[in-house]
């Protein structure tokens, strides 16, 4: 398919998004592999996802002496194990595992205690300083037969900082995968989610209920980097990133009834918005933004019964898709194209999934299971939550193979299914680890990771472009 | 105009006891269709009139120590002197009303509770309160934001139909996010089924 090895240099747009300084050294840079070098066996293996080769990762070069650019390199070289594990495009062998293999230049490779690992491959990498930036050289050399020795990606990255590794790593994961894989990684995605762990009491709530407030908080898509971002000792729940990767819509209570906000990473401190312009007669939640950010689907009972409505950006065209039916219906999610609306109707006796196009016309139930909070995925499938007991799954449902397929495993109560951009993973809370916490998986089920460890922490969503 | 006669008669206090008392506690009503002003010294024996019912008759003799019928009066309308936090406490004269697991039905227990919550809203004409629903932590979080909501409005309704004025009664669900009893168990569970009623303005 790519007809020629892999040229990197990390793209401007990447670096933009990193909130590096705009610096003139964005330009890309061939490196490595010589221009017009003919694609070989190895380099195309790498391109073929239906191979998983095993793939191991040794400490990172750096100048002897320079212990600060020594712990910057091991993290980086960590986080980006993780990142690339994280899609499961490579069998990467665990760190732990090649500890014992020393660290060497591309012309000293220990190819056979490579071999004795089973590794058909290493992604060697190098850091060294330029004035304050860290530079970061990545290859992926063969190591068995034919391939040995030869490089399959090579790629220098010279705009990381000593004060972020895990960005920088992150940044070399999206574009060694979209290099090598075609692929849009998602390591430099965030989850937004809830939590109480702040324990803050709610403003004005008497004692007799627990009543600890619940704010919304931001962390990295591994989980590092957790930050509170609201802080009105409120009730906010419902967190829905906006298309661009800025913008997050939420439900708070903060003026005694739920309203959507929405809130600008980008130029915080600039007064929250609120399409819904709800009342206490005009409750408003759920939000969800169309493909294109121009309109909010969302949940309101304003007129006495919970209806999906959608509204544009600024406040104007609001309208009902689910008038004239005394059932509730609730947790709209949009398609990719922006044509259909999935939402939860319990028109049929129990909360049940159904679809619609964008104007409210042709309302169907997709699966007559008990469930709630469908998201859809770029895929073409919509996660759920199903169960009707007091513990509940998330399942899926395929529009490929149309039919439910549940992906958790009944340990614990699983809910609140968000996708990640790529489509390839799945947010939930789980009660698995005992308080609820935030959990990511693949979209088959597997590799369930734990995010969250404080407090209870619930209503994952998934960042569909990086931000800043 | 109301703050200037609550601080009239509150400063009657002193002079007349009884009088004084009973004007505390007797804020002008903010009804939909509020009395047309009456003249400054007339409003507590008109407004008395048209509140609750009054307690046992007294008796008509003009009683040698006025202590006792003054601690029933002020016994009726207690609330008005305290902070809302305080009548939102432990102690609220407004009680919850319990549901069964997954319905937003009253039972006969709900329905006298909340003709008790009637009486107090009657006895209390200016109060504005928030009826909030909850649920127990069984089903998931939006399906129990819908529940909460019906069983806010089903409460409110019940007691827009034993005479409380509609436009006191607000709703609002909390789904399972502020549980009575954090526990696990049928017990907490129970508790936690509740539509609450809170003061939001007296």
């Amino acid at each position: 398919m790519a007809t020629r090895t892999a040229l990197i240099a990390l793209t401007a747009l990447a670096l933009v998004a990193a909130g590096t300084a705009p610096s003139s050294t964005l330009a890309n840079r061939p490196l490595f592999a010589q221009a017009g070098q003919q694609p070989d066996e190895f380099s195309i293996t790498l391109r073929n996802a239906a191979m998983h080769q095993k793939v191991g990762m040794p400490d990172f070069l750096v100048p002897a002496g320079d212990t600060e650019l020594a712990a910057a390199a091991r993290s980086i070289a960590d986080v980006l194990w993780n990142d690339i594990d994280f899609e499961r495009e490579f069998y990467m062998i665990p760190r732990k595992s090649s500890a014992g293999i020393p660290a060497a230049p591309i012309t000293a490779l220990p190819y056979d205690r490579w071999a004795e690992l089973g590794a058909d491959a290493v992604l060697v990498g190098s850091v060294t300083r330029k004035g304050d930036e860290v530079v970061v050289q990545l290859r992926m050399i063969g190591v068995r037969g034919a391939s040995q020795g030869k490089q399959g990606f090579g790629a220098e990255y010279p705009n990381c900082r000593m004060s972020n590794p895990r960005f920088c790593a992150h940044s070399i994961a999206d574009d060694f995968h979209k290099e090598v894989r075609q692929l849009d990684g998602v390591a430099r995605t965030k989850l937004a989610f809830v939590s109480d762990r702040d324990a803050t009491r709610v403003v004005g709530r008497p004692s007799q209920t627990q009543a600890q407030g619940k704010e919304i908080y931001i962390a990295d898509y591994d989980g590092a980097n957790q930050l509170r971002l609201t802080a009105n000792r409120s009730l906010n729940i419902s967190p829905a990133w906006g298309p661009g990767g800025n913008l997050l819509a939420y439900t708070s209570y903060l003026s005694g009834f739920p309203d959507i906000y929405i809130t600008n990473l980008a130029t915080p401190g600039r007064a929250l918005e609120r399409p819904a312009q709800g009342d206490a007669n005009a409750q408003n939640q759920m939000a969800a933004w169309s493909p294109d950010g121009s309109r909010l689907a969302f949940t309101s009972n304003r007129e006495g019964n919970m209806d999906i409505y959608v509204v544009n950006r600024d406040g104007t065209g609001l309208r009902n898709l689910t008038a004239g039916r005394p059932e509730a219906d609730l947790a709209p999610t949009w398609s990719p194209d922006g044509g259909q609306i999935a939402f939860i109707s319990d028109r049929a006796g129990t909360n049940q999934l159904y679809v619609m196009n964008a104007t409210g016309s042709g309302q169907n139930r997709l699966s007559g299971e008990k469930a709630d909070r469908p998201t859809w995925s770029s895929l073409r499938f919509i996660a759920f939550t199903v169960g009707s007991g007091p513990g509940h799954d998330i399942a899926i449902w395929d529009f490929n193979n149309p039919g439910v397929k549940i992906l958790t495993d009944g340990v614990g109560s699983n809910e609140g299914p968000a996708v990640a951009p790529n489509g390839r993973h799945i947010a939930f809370f789980t009660t698995r680890w005992g308080k609820q916490h935030i959990a990511v998986m693949d979209r088959d089920g597997k590799n369930i990771r734990q995010i969250t460890e404080v407090g209870n922490n619930t209503f994952p969503n998934w960042q569909p472009a990086a931000s800043r | 105009m109301a703050f200037s006669t609550h601080r009239l008669l509150s400063s009657a206090l002193p002079v007349i006891v009884v009088v004084a008392l009973s004007a505390c506690v007797k804020k002008p009503p903010v009804l939909a269709t509020p009395p047309p002003p009456p003249p400054a010294a007339a409003p507590t024996v008109t407004t008395a009139s048209t509140t609750p019912p009054p307690p046992p008759a007294r008796p008509p003799e003009p009683p040698p120590i006025p202590t006792e019928p003054p601690v029933r009066s002020n016994a009726l309308l207690p609330w008005n002197d305290r902070p809302i936090e305080e009548v939102n406490g432990p102690n609220s004269p407004l009680k919850p009303v319990f549901f069964a697991y997954d319905s937003d039905e009253l039972d006969d227990a709900a329905k006298k509770i909340l003709a008790v919550n009637a009486d107090v809203l009657k006895q209390y004409p200016t109060w504005v309160i928030t009826v909030e629903g909850h649920t127990d932590e069984r089903g998931t979080a939006e399906y129990n934001l819908a529940l909460g909501d019906r069983r806010a409005l089903t409460a409110r309704n019940y007691l827009i139909s034993l005479g409380i004025a509609a436009d006191r009664l607000r709703t609002v669900s909390y789904g399972k996010e502020f549980p009575f009893d954090a526990e696990h168990s049928e017990g907490a569970w129970h508790q936690n089924r509740r539509a609450h009623f809170m003061l939001t303005s007296k």
